[in-house]
């Protein structure tokens, strides 16, 4: 596929989550948020749909060969190590026993897992939450969106170096 | 919309994307705000000042409109119901960190909320890890939250 259809189908794909995010509200962290806070589940349900749906979906395409799975996030340098763990499948282990996966990396996956969780909690929603309320004009969310894109530039040219145990 | 029809078919739509198109390596990589904001920022650095930045196999291969795709849809959808109106910035330094942390947390476990709950459902042993450590996080802060409420009143 040529590099111009595939940038556009991200492009697409992108479109399409966007306008349904936008008229369903949908936001992977406020769901649990609002579920504690006054018992409204209705977010919840989406989280929930999203998370059978996938499991449903990539168990039927994986029973017939047709999904790619178990491969290393990044092709060479830091984080090819644990990025080819990343790829460990619960309904395919290959004999690996789950006690192998708790390494470093199983930690800080935990902690960055929770640090998300808290984050994304104070500043009121999750990734793709910001991304909507930005659209919709919401200049805090735009804030997000510049720490978000500057993070990038800072993390590689200056904090990479300090993030080499991350997947020691 | 409710939001049980967007899990619903987003879900057929990150995997149908990743069976039918030649997105993976990585796997499970049909959506990520945190990781394709890093290929198509690296990306763009990387062609404009020749550096070396990390990016994934299918960053060399397309260009990861994700994240302006998201941006443009929920533009559409805001003005086409008239939802779209500007709202003041009140705690601008804030969320600039929050989000400068959010990205550089997920640069290093691979995902922002979407894709770590992606991971999860695809039954990716550190997918499901980082989502539980997510689901800790969201209830102790919304916990902590609410008795703070409470202390104010």
């Amino acid at each position: 596929m040529s590099a111009v259809l595939l940038s556009l189908a991200f492009l697409g794909i992108g479109l399409v989550v966007g306008f349904l995010a936008q008229r369903s509200r949908m936001c992977f962290v406020a769901g649990l948020r609002d579920w504690i806070l006054v018992r409204d589940a209705e977010l919840l349900t989406g989280l929930f749909a999203f998370l059978a749906t996938v499991w449903l979906m990539t168990s039927v395409l994986s029973a017939a060969g047709l999904l790619h799975q178990g491969i290393p996030e990044y092709p060479h340098g830091a984080g090819a190590a644990a990025g080819g763990q990343t790829g460990v499948l619960l309904r395919n282990m290959n004999g690996l026993r789950l006690s192998s996966l708790v390494n470093r990396f199983f930690f800080v996956t935990l902690a960055g897992g929770f640090l998300v969780g808290v984050f994304s909690v104070v500043a009121g929603g999750c990734v793709m939450r910001q991304h909507v309320l930005c659209a919709q004009g919401d200049r805090n969310a735009l804030f997000y969106l510049a720490g978000f894109y500057g993070a990038v530039v800072v993390y590689y040219a200056l904090l990479s170096r300090f993030f080499g145990w991350v997947y020691a | 919309m409710k939001p049980w029809i967007f899990g619903v078919a987003a879900g057929c739509i990150f995997v149908l994307a990743d069976a039918l198109l030649p997105i993976s390596p990585p796997s499970a990589y049909a959506f990520c705000l945190s990781c394709h904001v890093r290929d198509l920022v690296n990306t763009a650095l990387n062609a404009a000042v020749r550096s070396r930045f990390q990016v994934t196999e299918v960053a060399g291969r397309a260009l990861m409109l994700t994240s302006p795709g998201v941006l443009i849809g929920a533009f559409i959808a805001a003005r086409m119901h008239g939802e779209a109106r500007p709202r003041k910035a009140d705690r601008p330094l804030l969320l600039a960190v929050l989000g400068f942390l959010v990205m550089t947390i997920g640069i290093l476990i691979f995902g922002c909320p979407t894709r770590i709950v992606l991971r999860a459902g695809y039954g990716e042993i550190y997918g499901i890890v980082a989502l539980a450590g997510m689901g800790v996080g969201i209830a102790g802060a919304t916990l902590l939250m609410k008795l703070r409420f409470r202390a104010g009143k």
